[in-house]
Order: structure tokens, then sequence, then C-alpha cells
């Protein structure tokens, strides 16, 4: 690169694209290949992922611009210029006066090890998004009985969406995924090295799951009514006592989501505008009304998003998807009498909270789609886990026999 | 070792050897190969390549900023545009405009490069413009009128495709872009950076030059004496900021590195294209011997 200056070579749409991205779809459909024959997938989930990976090709530029998803280019940039010059061009975050990698830094040095051929353009970063989901896929499916049961749940179709674009929603719920199996398994060191990226990649997330790793790791809520009550009652007793700087994290939040939607009348955007002529917003100001106000919209940020927001073919699927995925939690919930379970009540509970916070934050339409979906799926799927417990204590002991 | 004996890792391995012997290395994967490499010469015989041309520049004002310590006065009253800062912005937005197109759209530009560079004004205005069938029968089916005529409108779409980064460590400004024609690119891009600052300090003259006739005016039918130290002030701060502009000092920018060219094209990029046929064309061949020995399992 002539002044060392990195450049990002658009090869977006042209006719050498598909040949690059192309390439990538047959390494990833090669691996496919072997794991069929090495019997670690069967045929129906051989074609369900022949199609899945084909979905980053016909997403962006095809049926779609990648612009529709603008933040895609920065992770593509950021990889590229990692691997040309191993320079990044992201801000680094700032947490407590000293720097850190910043979520798009990060994302784009995990996305970054993906054994792919080619990355030049966002559909590569996609594709990698897609091989990390595969082998989620493969290590998520050897705790079930059914197979195509799990599939089904891969093709969901958010998931789908997400995947096929270079965004680090996936590696979110991937990791998600994997903190929260593993927690529910009962492991302690795993789930805290998965805590760290997610601390990077999305803070939220972060703060979710620590709490319910302090829930279940350290008060033990899982195993009885008592210590779940326990448990409560301290979260209650600290959230009282920290209310102050709960409040003030929340209410920054708020206002920085506004801020990042707010167009002002001259035609600016985003913080710069908001800075000259946003209009102050009310402050949370007790953790009571913050309560009350997180149950009046918390239906609203689960039925986003609602027709009047309608802009594109993706917000009446995802609307619909929504109440399908309540559905879902809801019918895993009473199957096997899951809902007895105090795992259950502790993983809803945990659920609930982070819907309530970002009930409370909610500005953008398509953010918080986006937000809701990183959220509940990896729940979901932790819900899946735990209501087939019974086919995998059958397949233990089939193993042992076999043994 | 417990885990591999478990995983039945000798076992998989030996899988994976007999699908490369079954699949991978095969006649049909060297014919692949062959045929990808005739593919790739295709392509790569068919692009026109293209250079990076960079520029590194930077914000004037970090360096200079004594010039504008003076503005304050009646501006700093009533409230008026505030000048530090935001070289960057002010000089894109100049780059990219209509009026700096029609600037060097005057000079000849618009004839070199949609025309064959005569000078003569009545040529340049007149260089016709050739479209796409597809845009033909669009206009024809819809019923408007498709250009003649390339104009300055044209020019301002070519000048957008110089884009403009600031690096994130240095502040450095780079103006780049990737043409076929390097020669050529580094000239106009050498001229497009000389042209936007030169607009800029004229605007900026101008500018000046009202606010100093029309605080004249204020200024005769003031009877507040502050106000009228005011306006006083800014009146001797526009004849400052005149001082400084009418000069051959770059205004907006400095120029670090002038325009130059990489040496090759770093589009098509060949090891890249050849690559990935050969990934495709290989995958295509393991794909239908798989097809061809397991269709009764697929289907």
């Amino acid at each position: 690169m002539v002044n060392e200056y990195f450049d990002l070579v658009d090869y977006g749409g042209s006719f050498v694209y598909y040949i690059f991205e192309l390439a990538n779809f047959s390494i990833l459909a090669f691996l496919l290949l072997i794991t069929l024959k090495l019997n670690l997938i069967n045929i129906n989930s051989f074609i369900a992922w022949l199609c899945l990976f084909l979905t980053p090709l016909i997403l962006n530029y095809f049926i779609v611009s990648p612009d529709l998803f603008g933040d895609q280019f920065q992770y593509a940039k950021e990889v590229m210029s990692l691997k040309t010059s191993e320079k990044s061009i992201s801000n680094a975050s700032q947490f407590f006066g000293s720097e850190g990698l910043s979520a798009v830094t990060m994302s784009s040095r995990i996305l970054g090890l993906a054994p792919l051929p080619n990355f030049m353009t966002v559909t590569s970063l996609a594709f990698a998004n897609k091989l990390f989901l595969f082998t989620t896929f493969l290590w998520f499916k050897r705790f079930f009985k059914n197979e195509n049961e799990v599939l089904l749940y891969f093709l969901i179709p958010s998931i789908i969406l997400y995947s096929s674009l270079a965004l680090r929603d996936t590696l979110i719920i991937i990791l998600s995924l994997i903190f929260l199996i593993n927690v529910i398994r009962g492991r302690i060191i795993l789930p805290l090295i998965v805590l760290y990226p997610l601390f990077t990649l999305k803070i939220q997330m972060f703060s979710i799951l620590a709490l319910y790793f302090l829930g279940h790791s350290i008060f033990q809520a899982h195993s009885s009514w008592h210590r779940f009550r326990v448990f409560l009652s301290l979260l209650f007793v600290a959230a009282l006592m920290f209310q102050d700087e709960i409040l003030s994290v929340i209410n920054l939040y708020r206002v920085a989501f506004i801020a990042e939607d707010f167009v002002a009348p001259d035609g600016s955007i985003s913080y710069a505008a908001w800075n000259l002529y946003g209009d102050k917003i009310d402050d949370i100001s007790s953790i009571f009304y913050a309560i009350f106000l997180a149950i009046i919209k918390l239906p609203v940020l689960l039925s986003i998003p609602l027709p009047w927001d309608w802009s594109n073919i993706f917000y009446p699927i995802q609307a619909l998807e929504s109440f399908l995925l309540i559905y879902i939690y809801l019918k895993l919930s009473s199957e096997n009498q899951t809902y007895k379970k105090n795992e259950y009540i502790l993983l809803t509970f945990i659920l609930i909270i982070g819907l309530c916070i970002y009930a409370l934050i909610m500005a953008n339409v398509g953010t918080f789609v986006r937000y809701r979906f990183t959220l509940f799926y990896p729940f979901l799927l932790a819900l899946f886990y735990l209501s087939r417990e019974q086919d995998r204590e059958r397949k233990d002991l089939k193993f042992k026999s076999i043994d | 070792m417990n885990f591999l004996k478990k995983f039945r890792a000798k076992n998989k391995f030996n899988l994976v050897i007999d699908f490369l012997y079954e699949y991978v290395f095969i006649k049909r994967s060297a014919f692949a190969f062959g045929a990808s490499l005739i593919f790739s010469f295709f392509i790569i015989q068919t692009s026109v390549p293209q250079f990076s041309l960079s520029a590194t520049l930077r914000d004037a004002s970090s360096a200079d900023q004594s010039s504008r310590v003076m503005i304050g006065g009646a501006q700093g009253i009533f409230g008026g545009e505030p000048t530090l800062g935001g070289a960057l912005q002010a000089f894109q937005s100049n780059m990219y405009s209509y009026a700096l197109a029609k600037r060097m759209w005057n000079s000849g530009w618009g004839s070199r490069i949609y025309g064959n560079g005569e000078m003569d004004e009545e040529y340049f205005n007149k260089i016709p413009k050739r479209h796409q069938l597809s845009d033909r029968i669009a206009s024809f089916l819809l019923g408007y009128n498709l250009n003649d005529y390339y104009s300055a409108h044209d020019l301002q779409s070519y000048i957008r495709s110089y884009e403009i980064n600031q690096e994130r460590e240095s502040g450095n400004i780079t103006l780049s872009a990737l043409k076929s024609n390097k020669d050529f690119s580094i000239e106009f891009m050498n001229a497009l950076i000389i042209e936007t600052d030169n607009y800029a300090k004229e605007s900026l003259i101008l500018k000046s030059k009202e606010i100093i006739a029309s605080t004249y005016n204020q200024l005769a039918i003031s009877k507040n004496s502050s106000i009228a130290s005011a306006l006083g002030n800014t009146i001797n701060s526009e004849y400052y900021k005149i001082a400084n502009l009418e000069n051959d000092m770059p205004y907006h920018i400095n120029i670090i590195d002038p325009p130059y060219s990489s040496e090759y094209p770093v589009t098509p990029n060949v090891p890249a294209i050849t690559f990935s046929n050969i990934i495709i064309f290989i995958f295509l061949s393991i794909l239908i011997s798989f097809i061809l020995k397991n269709k009764d399992d697929l289907w």
C-alpha cells in the first residue's frame, strides 16, 4: 500500500468478488463434506448447512446492498488492515482511563482466525461467522439425541441473517451459548474465560451473564428455592445500595442510544447533532421507577419491529419470528415439566432481567431487534439444553452400556 | 490420550485420508486444476489494471493556529460560526462540491477526462455523452431525457471517486483512488488538491469582504459603545483573515506527500484470482465425484 495507509479495495459486487467469495464458500463446503464423511453430521444437516453456507454470497450485494447493515464495513476494513499492516484502524476503547481493544478490533481479530483463503470483502467475514457457527453446531448437537431437532434451531431467520453478515452478533451469540451451557454443566473456568471477550464485545451481555454466573456458581441459586430466594433478596439489596451507580449507567446508555439515532433539523446526525440540538431527557431517578418503566416497555421490546416501523423486508420476518421464539420458549418450558426446575427459574429470571435492561435503554428499532435476538437466542438454546436433560441421561446410559 | 481414544482420532484420520484419495487425488482434480488456470488467465487478460494513487495531507490549522486567535469580538458576543477545527470536513465538502467541479470543468479537466483534451470551451461543453442501451431503453419507455453532453456534474461524480480518510494516530489526511491511467490521475489529483484549497480561500475572502461591508453598515448606525467596539474587532479580524488568505500558502491543508501511484497495479490481484479459481474448480470436481458416488444416499 502506498503511504503505508490502509485502504480497502472494494471488490463488492464485481465479477472477481464472486470468484473470491466462491472460493471461501468452496472451503466451507469442503469442510462440510469431510464432516459428513466422518459421520459428525447427518445428511439433513449436510444439505441444510450447504444452503446456509451460500447465504452470505446471496445476501450481500446480490439480494440487498451491504450498506443496509453499514457497520459491516468497519469490521471488514479492520480485518484487512490487521492482516496487511498489523495496524488497527478502529478507535481503542477506554475503560477507567486505560486503553483496551475495541469491540471492532476484537471481533476482527477473532473473525480473522477463520481458515479462509480470501479476506477481500465484507462477505468474507460473513463466511468466517458461518464457520464459527457451524463449529458451534457440531459442539452443541453432541448433547442431543435428535440432530434434526438441533438443526431447526440453527434455521431461525435471524441467526441465518446475522451469521450471513460481517457483524459481531454471531460471535456474541456463540460465546454466550458456550458460557450458558458450561455454567449449567457446573463448569467454572471455561465460563470465566469466555466472559473476557464478552466484556469487550458487548458489555451489556457481559453484565447479564456475569449476574447469571454469580447466581449459579457462587450462590447456587439453581439448586433450591431457598437459595434462589436468598440470591433474589441479596440482588435487591445490592440494587438499592448501588442505586445511583446503576441508574447513572442506565441513564447514560439511554441518552447514548437516543443520541446515536438522532437526526437534527439541519440534517446532521448522531452524537454531534445531539450535542448541538438534543433535548434533555428525564433521568430515571429510582430503582422502583426503573422496574416499573421496564415492565411497561418490555412488551414493546418483545414485539418490535411494529408494523409502522417496517422499512425493509427483514422487519416483518423478525416481528413474526419474535413471537415464534417466545412461543418456543414457553413450549420448551412446559415440556418434561422443565418449568419446575430451579435451573429453569434462574435462567428465565436472568433472561427477564436482561430484557428489562434492554427495554429501559431501547431507542433505535433496528439496533434493539438485533440486541434482543442476541440476548434471547442463547437463552433459548440453553433452555433447549435443559429441557432435553432426560434424553441426554438416556444417551449417556446407552454409551455406558456399549462400553 | 484418553480424549483421542474417545474421539477415535486414528479412525477418523484414516477416514479423511480415504476421502482425499477417493475424491481429491484423482484425475478429475488434475483436469479441474488445468481448467482453473485457463479460466484465471482469461480473467486476468480481460481485467483493466488499476493503480493505487495516494497523497498525504495535513490539517494546516494544526500547524498554524495563530492566524485565528484574533477571532472573537463580535463573534464572541453574537455567537458567530466557530472557525477552529473541522479542516477535513471543510476540505471534503469543498472538494466534492459542484462549485469546485465547475471550476475544474472550466479549466478544461472535463475535456481531458471525457474528450480529446482540447481546451476550447466550445468543444468541451459539447462532448457527446454515450449511454448504455439499458439506460436508453429505460428513458424511451419512461419518457425522460438523457443528457446529450458531459457536464460539470459528471466531473463532480468523477471527483467523488477520490476518497478522503483521516489516519487515527497521526491525524494525517489521505486522499486516495484506484485508477487505471496513473500519470493522468497523479496530475489530476494534484490539481484537485490545489484547486480545492484555492476555492476555499477565495470563498472565505469573499465571505470576509461581505462581513466587513455589512459590519460597516452596522457600525454606522450603532450608538452603543461596547457593540461598536465589538463590531470594530470583527472588522479587524476579518481584515486579518483576508491578509492571511491572500497569499500562495495553503489554507486548509499542507501537502505532506504529493500524489503518487503504486508501482504495480493493486487490482486485479493475480495470485488471489488464480488461487481462488483453483479452489473453486477443485471443489467442483470433488462435489461432482461425491454426488456421482453418493447419489442414492443424497436423494
